[in-house]
């Protein structure tokens, strides 16, 4: 059985003023207590972890590059001496431009990563400035640049589009730029403005000033024309790859397969069970160092739900719904279970189905939520 | 127990002035209920009625009391609704007493809602007496309510009681005046039954309990009872009082109040007004029973999943069983599909129906804007009564319409007056009457179109009056009207559901209030949606909702398929209280919208 494995580093030298991702910023007297409950939990999770392949492994955050070189390479040493990381395993480390000083780069090649996903976001400073980030566009391509020079044989960089100050212009300097980095992958992500953010504080003032919709639909639609013209090709709603190159570890998420999430906030998908880490970093710490369990909560999903899971997370893919896999996972025939859904969306041009699975239209790409919702059971 | 020992009485008071609290004493002196026992509006058992602090259902119970002339007495206080809409209710009730406590708060004196109730317990010939409540307010003058209260509805008041119901202070008081003033019920033990049938419910184990007084004869268990009304013939299984709780008790003679079971298993059997006798020896004519109830709005009620017709008429029908006035018949809609034209007794009664079909039957329904009913008169010379604006008439074939017009009457302040008669006059009203109450307070009275008062005249009123005027109205039959059909077209096809008939000079007004207000309401979707207002075939107003852009989850964060999927049914859930219209979504909101502007 293959299996990947997710590492949460909750650290970041700042918080963005976007993120409403689990983690702190500034905690640095934190960072080797919470490696070594990191650490404790992966050998808590040996049994698991060797008898399976572990075939990904993904360190995302917060900023697993704030974490310093010794944290980093115990953690190469936990992993080795718990993981049967299978060999030609995708490992993937998230870093953040201007966090890469001294021998960071170096302790990550030699705990085993491969692959490193840069959060660049935007190439124009002022956008930079306004969501809170902490390096400039220079800096950001010059990380690729570091990044490919320290031996990793992939590289991703992470776009947004809709950021404040953010022009379609903008963003199409931008899409170039990173198509011309040393780079396989690219994901751009549309800004969404969550709750108990700083931009949600500022949305609610009426202080943040984002692009209006129609252009922030240009962007998308820019991403989405551009990125495949220039031979990455869009694998999932918001990520593009050279052939070959794409991210292993999150088609894991997409296509339903077994994972297993080490540290605080972190989630696992076993058996068809999902299960979540307690989130706030102190307390996790302590579970951990008093020899309990991590995991706050646990669900398995019922058929039904189970079910339209798979599907919204397939659809998200450029391959889709597999009719095959879907009966051979379920024993359920798709489009017994849901043709009415797939006829109506069908005739919104949202999905095309064809003898062997379902896509989403481009149309279908662009209003996904409304397809994904089509599938959730009536509750 | 001898009738002599027996007063049967009602509470009305106009919303607000504290009848609920003042039943909640008086159960509480007479230990009727215990203290643990207590709740708060312990009549009032609709959770609706408690959320809102009204009365809806009449309910009954029986206290005892023991009086200071030494004799025992079995009380029965029989609960009304105090607001405009449920008058058929209270009427009811008042059939079913020989006195009513008027209920009026020593703050803020009589209002529109006293007066009307007053005038239907003095047409039932009941004992009245005043009753001024709330007099620890600091505000409180009971001396000005009861000059009130004789100058304006010719009653004495000298013996008015006062009391505080929060406070407890003069409870005693009114249980004296109640077997002093309130006569005793006259009735015959020997002569054949007769019982007024005041309401009903239905209990699933023992069928209908049917809620009578028994003006004469006796009523037990085992006796063979017939419905004078509809001639059903069945055999009392139970008897008992309310306490509130039921308690059966062995028999119910003249003057009781209580209820009886016979395994009825169809409320239509047990109408409310009618006389039950005994099978055996039965009375030669039944009491007058009441008139029948009209309802005075309509709506359309329609499930969102059209599945749930099925439902939605079985919900109507149960609640029927409960509810007399209710009146239903099916319709279709091109826009909604299968569903239900209901007729209300007024706005807030189709509220409460329409949230006790979706919480007690668990039904998501959309309701369309009420309206009044017209009556179209053709140039074939006949008549045609129109229910359903969608259904009038194409305009060639019609000679005239007639709208119902009520007989309103606002209570407010010498300093409102003004801002009352200027709101009625834009209300099409026509100036009747006014009267002062007292040096600061004035009684004014309108005629007016119903439909106004339906459309958003009580709002107005309220917002004009910072919240002082007390409105009430009954109906005053009908008059010609220059009416309109103001048709609402999305996507360039007309929405049925979403017709109203208006006054023709302020249809180009009403349409492009209303386009401006269905833009604001309707979400935005996946593609651009037109919305027209027109008369016949000319369009007076547009707008666009713009389309949505797009719509797309764009990350998943470390594997939180859980987090994403809850978003999705968040949106969902939005969703299920959207009407499919055509290719358009429309929200419950919109079908109001054509009531609610500005």
């Amino acid at each position: 059985m293959n299996l990947g494995l997710y590492i949460h580093i909750p650290f970041c030298r700042r918080k963005c003023l976007y993120c409403d991702f689990p983690s702190v910023a500034g905690a640095e007297e934190l960072y080797a207590a919470y490696t070594a409950a990191l650490c404790r939990e992966i050998a808590g999770k040996g049994g698991l972890l060797s008898a399976c392949a572990v075939d990904t492994v993904y360190i995302g955050g917060g900023t697993p590059t704030v974490l310093p070189t010794e944290c980093l390479a115990a953690i190469g040493r936990c992993l080795r001496q718990s993981v049967a990381v299978a060999p030609g395993a995708e490992f993937t480390v998230e870093a953040n431009p201007g966090t890469l000083a001294g021998d960071k780069l170096a302790a990550l090649r030699a705990a085993g990563a491969s692959r490193v996903s840069l959060g660049v976001q935007a190439f124009d400073d002022k956008v930079l400035a306004a969501a809170g980030r902490i390096h400039t566009a220079a800096e950001a391509a010059e990380a690729a640049w570091t990044v490919r020079a320290a031996g990793f044989a992939r590289v991703s960089v992470d776009l947004m589009y809709g950021l404040p100050r953010q022009t379609p212009a903008g963003f199409r300097a931008g899409l170039e730029r990173a198509a011309a980095l040393p780079v396989e992958h690219i994901s751009a992500y549309g800004l969404k403005v969550e709750e108990g953010t700083p931009f949600a504080a500022l949305a609610a003032a009426g202080r943040l000033a984002l692009p209006d919709e129609e252009d922030e639909e240009a962007m998308y639609d820019m991403a989405a024309a551009f990125l495949p013209a220039h031979g990455f090709r869009r694998y999932e709603i918001s990520n593009y790859a050279r052939p070959g190159a794409e991210c292993r570890h999150n088609m894991k998420y997409w296509r339903y397969e077994p994972y297993v999430g080490v540290g605080a906030a972190a989630h696992s998908f076993w058996q068809g069970e999902r299960t979540a880490n307690v989130a706030d970093v102190r307390e996790y710490i302590a579970r951990v160092a008093a020899g309990g369990e991590a995991t706050i909560s646990r669900e398995r999903p019922a058929p039904a739900v189970a079910m339209a899971e798979y599907a919204f997370l397939a659809l998200r893919t450029a391959e889709g719904v597999s009719f095959a896999a879907f009966a051979a996972r379920f024993g359920e025939d798709f489009l017994r279970r849901y043709g009415a859904v797939v006829d109506r969306l069908a005739g919104q041009g949202l999905v095309a189905a064809d003898g062997d699975g379902l896509r989403l239209t481009a149309q279908g790409q662009k209003y996904g939520n409304v397809v994904f919702a089509s599938f959730l059971p009536d509750g | 127990m001898a009738t002599a020992h027996i007063r049967n009485f009602c509470i009305i008071a106009h919303i607000d002035h504290g009848k609920s609290t003042l039943a909640d004493r008086l159960l509480e002196y007479t230990g009727t209920l215990s203290a643990r026992e207590m709740s708060a509006q312990v009549l009032d058992q609709m959770e609706l009625e408690r959320e809102r602090g009204i009365t809806i259902k009449a309910q009954a119970v029986r206290l005892e009391y023991a009086a200071r002339d030494g004799g025992n007495y079995m009380l029965n206080l029989i609960d009304t609704p105090g607001h405009v809409d449920f008058t058929y209710e209270v009427s009811r009730s008042l059939a079913a007493c020989e006195g009513a406590l008027l209920v009026v708060d020593a703050a803020q004196g009589i209002e529109a809602q006293t007066l009307a109730n007053v005038y239907l317990a003095l047409e039932h010939d009941l004992e009245i007496i005043p009753v001024i409540n709330k007099i620890d307010l600091p505000s409180a003058d009971p001396d000005k309510v009861k000059r009130e209260i004789e100058e304006v509805i010719g009653l004495d008041a000298s013996e008015a009681v006062l009391v505080s119901a929060k406070t407890g202070t003069g409870i005693d008081a009114v249980l004296e005046a109640i077997v002093k003033k309130v006569p005793p019920p006259k009735g015959d033990e020997a002569a054949p039954l007769k019982a007024l049938i005041f309401d009903s419910h239905f209990d699933p184990y023992k069928g209908v309990i049917v809620y009578l007084r028994v003006m004469d004869g006796r009523i037990a268990p085992g006796m063979k009872i017939r419905m004078m009304a509809t001639d059903k013939v069945f055999e009392v299984d139970e008897v008992g009082i309310f306490r509130p709780y039921l308690a059966n008790v062995d028999e119910l003679g003249p003057g009781h109040v209580g209820f009886l079971a016979a395994s009825i298993k169809n409320v239509k059997d047990t109408r409310v007004g009618d006389t039950v006798t005994n099978a055996a020896s039965p009375a030669d004519a039944p009491l007058p029973g009441y008139r029948k109830v009209t309802p005075m709005v309509y709506c359309g009620l329609y499930p969102v999943e059209t599945s749930d017709y099925d439902n939605l008429r079985d919900a109507l029908e149960k609640l029927q069983l409960n509810d007399a006035s209710l009146l239903y018949e099916p319709e279709t809609s091109v826009a909604l599909g299968f569903g239900f034209r209901c007729g209300f007794l007024g706005l807030l009664h189709m509220d409460i129906v329409k949230e006790r079909l979706e919480r007690e039957y668990g039904l998501t329904l959309i309701t369309t804007a009420p309206n009044v009913i017209y009556k179209v008169y053709k140039t074939d010379g006949t008549m045609e009564q129109i229910e359903n604006p969608s259904k009038l008439p194409a305009p060639q074939v019609i000679d005239h319409v007639e709208e119902p017009y009520v007989k309103a009457t606002v209570i407010v302040p010498n300093d409102y007056v003004g801002s009352v008669m200027e709101l009625s006059q834009e209300k099409r009203g026509e100036y009747k009457d006014m009267k002062y109450l007292d040096p600061t307070r004035v009684m004014i009275m309108y005629e007016l179109p119903l439909s106004e008062i339906i459309y958003d005249y009580f709002d107005r009123l309220k917002s004009s009056t910072r919240g002082y005027a007390s409105l009430d109205y009954e109906l005053a039959g009908y008059r010609e009207s220059d009416l309109v059909k103001l048709d609402i077209m999305l996507n360039g096809e007309v929405v049925d559901a979403l017709s109203a008939i208006v006054h023709r000079d302020r249809s180009v007004y009403r349409g492009r209030q209303l386009v401006e207000k269905l833009r604001g309401i309707i979400p935005r979707q996946m593609f651009e949606i037109p919305i027209q207002a027109a008369i016949g075939n000319k369009v007076i107003a547009r707008e666009t909702v713009r389309a949505m852009r797009k719509d797309v989850l764009a990350k998943c964060y470390g594997g939180d398929i859980t987090r994403k999927r809850k978003l999705l049914e968040k949106q969902k859930e939005g969703k299920k209280r959207m009407k499919q219209v055509g290719s358009v979504e429309l929200p419950q909101e919109a079908f109001m919208a054509v009531l609610k502007m500005d």
